[in-house]
């Protein structure tokens, strides 16, 4: 018996034993992908989300790799932070933080990408109205923990990045 | 990244060598890049800084950072570090102390889970002295630094925070022997791969009391809590012309002065008709710097070339660096090694918790037990908790005493330092904090007294403040009490009792620097959330909830008392510029300034940023040895080298060494080669002007010259292709004349170097008629200073004791602005770091606090942009936090200050003014929680 997903589009074969093992472990010792990071491993602060669908018309949702069995997993798509950009060509939002200022140490930021891409998606189809903006986003990356910014870079480049997909 | 910065690249490493000499200090330097993580990875053009000079667009390692590069310690393995490097590789964990008060006897290896039980397993009596207690075994004696300074023959003088950092107790507990403090490793276990690792870690992660076995007795009379040397003293006296303090007294008979200036102070208060006299008293929690990333790096011994190889994310490489070898210099040492070569990574958050953390001896004294075999060591959120260094505990207290007129006339306080296990620089963060005591204000006595003592706790280190966000609290606090009891304004008592240029600060050191904090209380006091805090206050009351305005002020000093700083500037063969500095860049943004600054005299931003290179100080030749005693007068010394990284080094002191080294540049290669292009041997740098990256004759027609064309320039004429500067300020700046391009000419540096074409490394040039500060400003403490001050706007939930920040305006005095994005973005993390220290951040003391091994962000929380006001402009109805910077005036001298402190600094204090606003109870335990705000109503 084997668990089977794909990460960034690669397919992935693991052999059921390995189900307990927690997904970051896997992203960073098997797959070498270090984008998504260890911070608390208890799935508190966020820094390690990665993206997860299941099924071909799926939703995007974020997971919490720190806290997440290979188990779980089977039959999902995974996108890391290393998967997000396009090539040589960044994401909206990765353009938005990175001229914005909006991350500092930057060990936070793959967490912050890789949820404000699955707010991004979901907003296209939500189009929702522009003053339940702030509480959309709050929904979004509020839980995620940031130490060196106080936030409001990010808040403010995801903001403008938003108003944009809505306009 | 780890350390190289280039210009939207994916980054790359960039390895230091430090060579050990015969007396095992640390010299030198290859700088060999590696481009271990971006081979194949060009730069991103289209990414760069900014075509304008002095302009950042981005940060020049954001690229990086934002596509998830590998750039932290924590991302590498062996199998990451280049062909040299063994791929298969070892991982370390080491057990933990649970208890000062009984001996430890050892492991009981039959209650260990199998994978713990295949692991190799180190106890404390296998390791050589030099590795049990590096430089100087030592057990539980806290005066360890004197027998330090004796045994290696450093003068009083030379005495300074940073040196020697001694390590104090076994770094791994003898069996037999009582742990020294809570978190002490009692053993080390080397695990094959990291599956046994992790086997090992799930099965025995928080089940410790299974397998430590300790002896049953208990010792009766625990060790008294010693203080750490040095302790600090401040006793100033300055009434009728009669002047004595700390600054200015002889240093021999000060202390034996101190008590009768003390008498004298009594008395003269004494004197003092209608004299208000406060009597206050504050503590706080220990803090944990909760960076991001958990300690985490590789070690590996390649015994054939003798060498430590060490890949760390550090705040002070050199100081670490210096500490692993001088485990392995010692005859009794497993192994000697000639050299120690560091990949230095970028830190995945610092705020202090980095510099000179145990970590890195942890890791290299692992190296010596994995056979030639890399070793990894990471600490996972738990460890992190129950061993990183903290914030201190502290308690302090004190009276304050005011005349009927407001004016201020003695500040005394005692501040104690809960220091925790290691030295570490508690006993210098207890000393700033005593500078610190004096606030903002002009005072003409105060009898001030700190220390940082031993005890079973964590380690307490240098944590961003350094001492100052627990002194501002209690003086802040303190002042507003006494507004109160007298119905002053406080904002006008502060204004009756600023310090400013000319004055002297509680040390007696001289106010040199134009302060502007009376410009910083006018714009403090004109927003419309101080000036109608009344009306709000009744706003919010119609809404029934119970709102409070608070205001606060800081004065908090920057760098150190006395600051060596290293930086070289590149012409590269295309005519870009490269910057080397010695400095760390923990997330402040110090690589993407220094690129930066050097664009008005270069006349292009650099495209590549090189940090942490900390080998640059061996090319000077310069020393810190002055055996002669001729100071500035002995060519090839210096006051000090080189210091750990710290945010607020960058503004004003790195910025420096830069601009000075580019200065050179110009004067050395730049002036030369165009005088060449344009045949004119008398052309000055006030003929030219730079133009869009090309150097243009101000009056008549000449072609304009390129850099590209400079630079081709330099290398036909053999002109230096680099310079590198040392600057040291302590009071003022070391300043030199040095011989470059044909002229003899004056920098504000104390040591020059060239890089001429045909060679790697830098050729000093000798100075001549050199001048520096003298000896007796380093008793001055510190020199330069970052006002702020905060307005805080809240409310308080009487039910359940929650506190919401409605506002917060901050008013600082920045002086020049290098980066604005740079500078709010370190106010608004500051902003945060403040109000979650002030409300949130719990940690007790022992075995219940984070020393026991369950703590993580579960139990320990830290602010979420919920509990911060995250719009960046005031408006009536939405939460913001405001930051008013103070236009530049031409008192800066076109210098920044250091700022990333200070911002934070007054904002606790203006939170517990605005609390005793709103409910009337005053709350001077840190931090005030929810069940501390319902406790405060209830009384």
């Amino acid at each position: 018996m084997t668990i089977s997903f794909t990460v960034n589009g690669q397919p992935q074969e693991v052999e059921d034993s390995r189900g307990a093992d927690r997904l970051i472990e896997y992203l960073h010792e098997d797959l070498g992908l270090t984008g998504s990071k260890f911070c608390c491993g208890i799935g508190v602060c966020r820094a390690c989300t990665v993206s997860m669908t299941k099924g071909p018309n799926a939703t995007a949702e974020p997971i919490i790799s720190c806290s997440t069995a290979l188990s779980s997993l089977h039959h999902t798509s995974i996108t890391t932070i290393e998967g997000v950009s396009d090539g040589s060509a960044l994401h909206p939002v990765q353009t938005a933080f990175l001229e914005g200022f909006a991350f500092q140490c930057g060990y936070c930021t793959p967490g912050f990408v890789m949820a404000s891409v699955i707010f991004l998606d979901w907003l296209k189809d939500a189009q929702i109205p522009k003053d339940q903006l702030d509480e959309a986003i709050e929904d979004a990356i509020g839980a995620h923990i940031c130490r060196c910014t106080g936030y409001v870079k990010y808040y403010e480049a995801l903001k403008a990045t938003a108003l944009e997909v809505l306009e | 990244m780890t350390n190289k910065f280039e210009i939207g690249s994916r980054g790359g490493v960039t390895r230091r060598t430090f060579l050990r000499t015969s007396t095992g200090v640390v010299l030198t330097s290859i700088l060999r890049p590696q481009a271990l993580a971006a081979e194949g990875v060009s730069a991103q053009a289209e990414n760069s800084l900014s075509q304008v000079p002095g302009v950042a667009t981005q940060r020049i390692d954001g690229y990086a950072k934002v596509t998830g590069q590998k750039v932290y310690a924590r991302d590498f393995n062996a199998r990451d570090m280049g062909p040299d490097w063994p791929e298969h590789q070892c991982h370390a964990m080491f057990l933990r102390a649970l208890t000062t008060k009984q001996k430890f006897l050892g492991i009981d290896t039959d209650a260990l889970p199998a994978a713990a039980k295949r692991a190799r397993l180190v106890l404390g009596n296998e390791l050589s002295e030099a590795q049990r207690s590096p430089r100087l075994s030592a057990s539980r004696d806290p005066s360890v630094d004197q027998k330090i300074l004796a045994r290696y023959a450093i003068k009083p003088d030379q005495e300074g925070f940073d040196r020697p950092s001694a390590v104090l107790f076994d770094l791994i507990v003898q069996p037999g022997n009582r742990p020294d403090f809570l978190g002490q490793a009692v053993a080390l276990l080397i695990f094959d791969d990291s599956a046994g690792l992790r086997d090992a870690q799930n099965a025995m992660q928080f089940q410790d009391r299974l397998f430590q076995v300790y002896d049953e007795a208990v010792d009766p009379a625990p060790s008294e809590d010693r203080i750490f040397y040095p302790e600090t003293t401040y006793v100033k006296y300055a009434v009728d012309n009669e002047v004595f303090d700390y600054a200015t007294a002889n240093p021999k008979a000060y202390s034996g002065q101190v008590d009768a200036y003390r008498s004298k102070i009594k008395e003269r208060l004494s004197a003092i008709d209608g004299l208000v006299r406060h009597d206050f008293k504050s503590d706080m929690c220990a803090m944990d710097p909760m960076f991001m990333e958990p300690e985490a790096g590789l070690a590996w011994h390649d015994a054939d070339r003798k060498t430590l190889h060490l890949v760390l994310g550090t705040q002070s490489p050199d100081g670490d660096v210096s500490e692993v070898l001088s485990m392995y210099r010692e005859d009794d040492a497993p192994f000697q090694i000639d050299r120690v070569e560091l990949t230095s990574c970028f830190p995945g958050g610092g705020f202090g918790g980095r510099d000179k953390s145990p970590f890195s001896l942890m890791l290299g004294l692992a190296a010596a037990f994995t056979k030639g075999r890399p070793v990894k060591l990471a600490y996972d959120r738990f460890e992190q908790f129950r061993v990183g260094l903290k914030r201190h505990a502290a308690t302090l207290e004190g009276q304050i005493a005011v005349a009927p007129d407001m004016r201020l006339q003695n500040i005394e306080m005692q501040l104690q330092f809960d220091g925790g296990g290691r030295k570490n620089l508690s006993p210098y963060v207890a000393s700033l904090a005593a500078l610190c005591a004096g606030g903002a204000y002009a005072t003409p006595m105060a009898n001030i007294y700190a220390n940082a003592f031993h005890s079973e706790n964590v380690s307490g280190g240098s944590q961003r403040g350094f001492g100052g966000p627990q002194a501002f609290f209690a003086i802040e606090t303190a002042l507003d009490d006494v507004a109160h009891e007298k119905g002053w304004d406080p904002v006008e008592l502060r204004r009756a009792n600023l310090i400013a240029k000319g004055d002297t600060t509680v040390v007696g050191g001289p106010v040199k620097q134009s302060l502007r904090l009376d410009e910083v209380l006018d714009a403090a006091e004109a927003h419309p959330l101080w000036s109608e805090r009344t009306t709000l206050q009744a706003e919010y009351a119609e809404r029934g909830l119970h709102y409070g305005t608070g205001f606060a002020l800081s004065l908090q000093a920057y760098g150190t008392s006395g600051d060596g700083m290293v930086a070289a500037v590149l012409l590269n063969d295309d005519g870009s510029f490269t910057v080397q500095s010695d400095a760390v860049d923990m997330g402040n943004g110090s690589a993407t300034t220094l690129g930066v600054v050097i664009g008005d005299i270069l006349g292009a931003n650099a495209t590549r940023v090189d940090m942490g290179c900390y080998t640059l100080f061996g090319q000077t030749g310069l020393t810190t040895r002055d055996d002669t005693g001729h100071r500035w007068a002995n060519p090839n010394w210096t006051a000090k080298s080189v210091g750990s990284s710290s945010a607020c080094l960058t503004a004003l002191h790195q910025v420096h060494v830069v601009q000075q080294a580019a200065q050179g540049l110009f004067l050395a290669t730049i002036l030369p080669a165009a005088r060449a292009f344009w045949t004119m041997p008398d052309l000055t740098r006030d003929d030219i002007e730079w133009i869009a990256g090309a150097l243009h004759m101000k009056l008549g027609d000449a072609p304009p010259l390129p850099l590209g064309r400079i630079a081709s320039l330099a290398r036909e004429l053999n002109l230096p292709r680099g310079t590198l500067g040392h600057a040291y300020f302590q009071d003022s700046w070391a300043e030199a004349d040095f011989h470059i391009g044909g002229n003899l000419e004056h920098l504000i540096l104390d040591g020059l170097a060239l890089y001429h074409s045909d060679s790697e490394t830098a050729q000093p040039v000798q100075r001549q008629n050199a001048f520096g500060p003298n000896a007796q400003t380093r008793r001055y403490s510190r020199y330069v200073w970052a006002p702020c001050a905060n307005v805080v706007g809240l409310t308080v939930d009487r039910a359940t004791g929650r506190v919401q920040i409605e506002n917060i305006v901050s008013v600082l005095n920045a002086g020049r602005v290098h980066v604005p994005e740079l500078v709010s973005g370190q106010s608004q993390g500051g902003v945060a770091m403040a109000i979650s220290y002030t409300l949130h951040e719990d940690m007790p003391p022992g075995m219940s606090g984070p020393a026991n091994g369950t703590w993580n962000l579960n139990r320990y929380h830290v602010a979420r942009a919920k509990d911060v006001p995250l719009n960046p402009r005031y408006s009536v109805g939405k939460r913001a936090q405001e930051l008013i910077i103070l236009p530049e005036s031409q008192s800066d001298q076109r210098q920044g200050r250091g700022i990333a402190e200070a911002v934070m600094c007054s904002i606790p204090p203006a939170i517990s003014n605005a609390l005793k606003d709103a409910v009337g109870v005053r709350y001077t335990s840190l931090p005030i929680t929810q069940d501390k705000v319902l406790e405060g109503l209830q009384k």
